[in-house]
């Protein structure tokens, strides 16, 4: 801080420091605990409240029935008591209806249901696979883009990488969309070779099943694998291949040991951002199934917030979601023994 | 040429393996673009019912998508007013912090970037909600913020970095203030990043849809739009949107393949 303000001066360190701090506790620090404090608590309405209401006036009105026809006024006296008594425990209840106290706990956590339960963990494994695929498929487009050879070839390269990268994630699902649809492409040309009947409605859903989201995914997200790929691969020394070709190392030992090992940090980048994107995603599944199934975890966050608009339920579902994500991100740089640093550049 | 560091025939199934790739990105975007010029009211290619450009006139006369590209422009307007001035503030203690303290603060700046869209959305929501304010732009402003200025702050970082200090101390032991030094040396050597960074700012925003949906709250921005229109009712006005993204993007990346291209030779 001292440094700071010594070259700039105390008051414009003082403004620096407070935009700073007011992005930390506006932005990301409070929005997050609120979130998590939201998570924390329900309104306890028991679901037979209204029937005990319900019985409570059943049972007054009995007995205002049995006060009218009572002639004696000490059983008068005790018959109004009884109402007395039984309107009071209705109005408490009442009060109770309409604002049910805020109880604290991790209910929303494990009142979770089997099949949202499913659906989450099928996210999360789905997440995983379309990382995977989209590794060992960039891996090759990686290597051969940063080491192409000629500076043309590689900006053209870029480009053409970067263009499909720059159009709008849910136009690129769209398209897919398009392909897999009734009508769509795939069906259409199976048609024309005869193979399923368009007419009859005899095409393949491919829509109906879950893979379609699947496929979608990884055409969506698989350049976030392939450009943290490419930006350490530029760095790799290419004498370094050659001293090991020399040597005689064969391709598969030169890219164990050499050019693996160096685009290690790009890897976890790409498998973080990857692993990040598709298992919050929201836009591929909810295109993809045209909002009719409930096929992805996030679809069930956004329906408990605004159809359910149990708030507290979708903040612990925001939260388990978070927290799988943060796992992820800290076993990866684990794994590959590297800093947040290295994950930023 | 240099000499490759593969054999020619591995080089060549490599080469046919990107080739592939590229295909496998861009024919899906051509599949999209194609079914904007066909007559048929559904979005198709293999029903073809003649070339027209009727969806580019719906597009003129739809009220909600262009009142969505308004509040797209507003919101990433927003986003740049809020994350250009907080990602420098950031980058500028970072660079002057220890190692220690550094790392802590670099890591909560950074968190947002790792962190999935839709929770920041949610986030966001809640803690506005606290203080009166529904989902809508506001909102989607400060949600979109929240990563947008983590994005700033790592590019100012990195110029920082690469900063000659001594020009700083120079002046000041020549006399100037520290404001004058902050004006006429730092922001002016900043400049050039700040604009990078307001332009990936706007596109960021403007793109931006897992964050937003659930921020907005009742209004849309064009990507909340496109995302409900694709729900309910195909219609090829949005193949149209798409046409023009492309087109849009293929002419940016031509420039930018000129320029680069132009020095090398």
């Amino acid at each position: 801080m001292g440094s700071l303000a010594r070259a700039y001066g105390r008051p414009l360190a003082a403004l620096i420091a407070a935009i700073t701090v007011v992005w930390v506790l506006v932005l990301v620090l409070v929005p997050l605990g609120a979130m998590i404090e939201q998570s924390l608590w329900w309104r306890e309405s028991k679901g037979d409240t209204s029937l005990a209401i319900d019985r409570l006036y059943n049972d007054m009105s009995t007995l205002q029935l049995d006060r009218s026809s009572a002639t004696d006024p000490a059983r008068q006296a005790a018959l109004d008591a009884q109402i007395a008594e039984k309107q009071a425990q209705a109005t408490a209840l009442e009060a109770q209806e309409k604002n049910p106290p805020k109880v604290y706990g991790f209910d929303n956590f494990t009142r979770i249901s089997e099949l949202h339960l499913y659906i989450f963990a099928r996210t999360i494994l789905y997440a995983l696979m379309v990382t995977l695929l989209a590794l060992v498929v960039c891996y090759p487009v990686a290597y051969s883009v940063a080491l192409a050879s000629g500076p043309r070839k590689a900006v053209i390269l870029t480009v053409a990488l970067i263009v499909p990268y720059a159009i709008n994630e849910l136009l690129r699902v769209y398209a897919w969309l398009m392909i897999l649809d009734y009508r769509g492409v795939i069906n259409g040309v199976l048609g024309w070779f005869g193979l399923v009947d368009l007419d009859n409605r005899g095409w393949i859903p491919f829509l109906e099943n879950p893979s379609a989201v699947f496929v979608a995914m990884i055409y969506t997200y698989v350049l976030f694998m392939v450009f943290p790929m490419v930006n350490t691969l530029e760095t790799l020394d290419r004498n370094q291949i050659e001293a090991a070709r020399d040597l005689g190392a064969s391709s598969f030992r030169i890219h164990r040991r050499v050019i693996i090992p160096h685009a290690k940090p790009g890897i976890a980048v790409g498998c973080i951002m990857t692993f990040m994107l598709s298992a919050g995603s929201y836009s591929v599944p909810q295109i993809m199934t045209r909002g009719q199934g409930g096929d992805w975890f996030s679809q069930l966050v956004y329906r408990q917030f605004y159809e359910s608009n149990n708030w507290n339920m979708g903040s612990a579902y925001a939260v388990s979601l978070l927290v799988v994500c943060t796992a992820f991100i800290l076993i990866m740089m684990r794994l590959f023994g590297v800093g947040l640093r290295d994950i930023a550049k | 040429m240099s000499a490759s560091t593969e054999s020619r025939g591995a080089q060549l199934v490599l080469n046919i393996y990107v080739g592939l790739f590229c295909l496998y990105l861009f024919l899906p975007l051509a599949v999209m673009s194609a079914a904007a010029f066909n007559a048929f009211d559904y979005p198709s290619v293999t029903q073809w019912h003649g070339f027209t450009l009727k969806w580019f006139v719906a597009l003129a006369h739809d009220q909600r998508l262009l009142q969505g590209l308004y509040n797209s422009v507003m919101v990433a307007l927003g986003v740049i007013a809020v994350s250009i001035p907080t990602g420098l503030a950031g980058a500028l203690i970072l660079t002057r912090l220890g190692e220690r303290s550094g790392t802590l603060l670099y890591s909560v700046l950074v968190s947002p970037v790792l962190t999935p869209g839709i929770i920041l959305g949610i986030s966001s929501l809640i803690f506005w909600r606290e203080f009166g304010v529904p989902g809508g732009l506001f909102v989607a402003v400060m949600a979109q913020s929240s990563f947008i200025a983590s994005y700033a702050m790592l590019l100012f970082l990195a110029r920082l970095q690469r900063q000659d200090r001594t020009l700083e101390e120079a002046a000041l032991d020549l006399g100037a203030g520290h404001f004058l030094v902050f004006r006429r040396i730092t922001l002016p050597f900043l400049a050039p990043t700040a604009f990078t960074a307001a332009v990936v700012a706007f596109l960021q925003s403007f793109e931006n849809y897992n964050t937003t949906v659930f921020a907005v709250g009742g209004d849309w921005t064009l990507v909340t739009e496109i995302a409900s229109r694709l729900r309910f009712g195909l219609s090829p006005v949005i193949n149209v949107v798409g046409v023009i993204f492309v087109a849009l993007t293929l002419l940016a990346a031509t420039a930018y393949v000129v320029l680069k291209g132009k020095p090398a030779r």
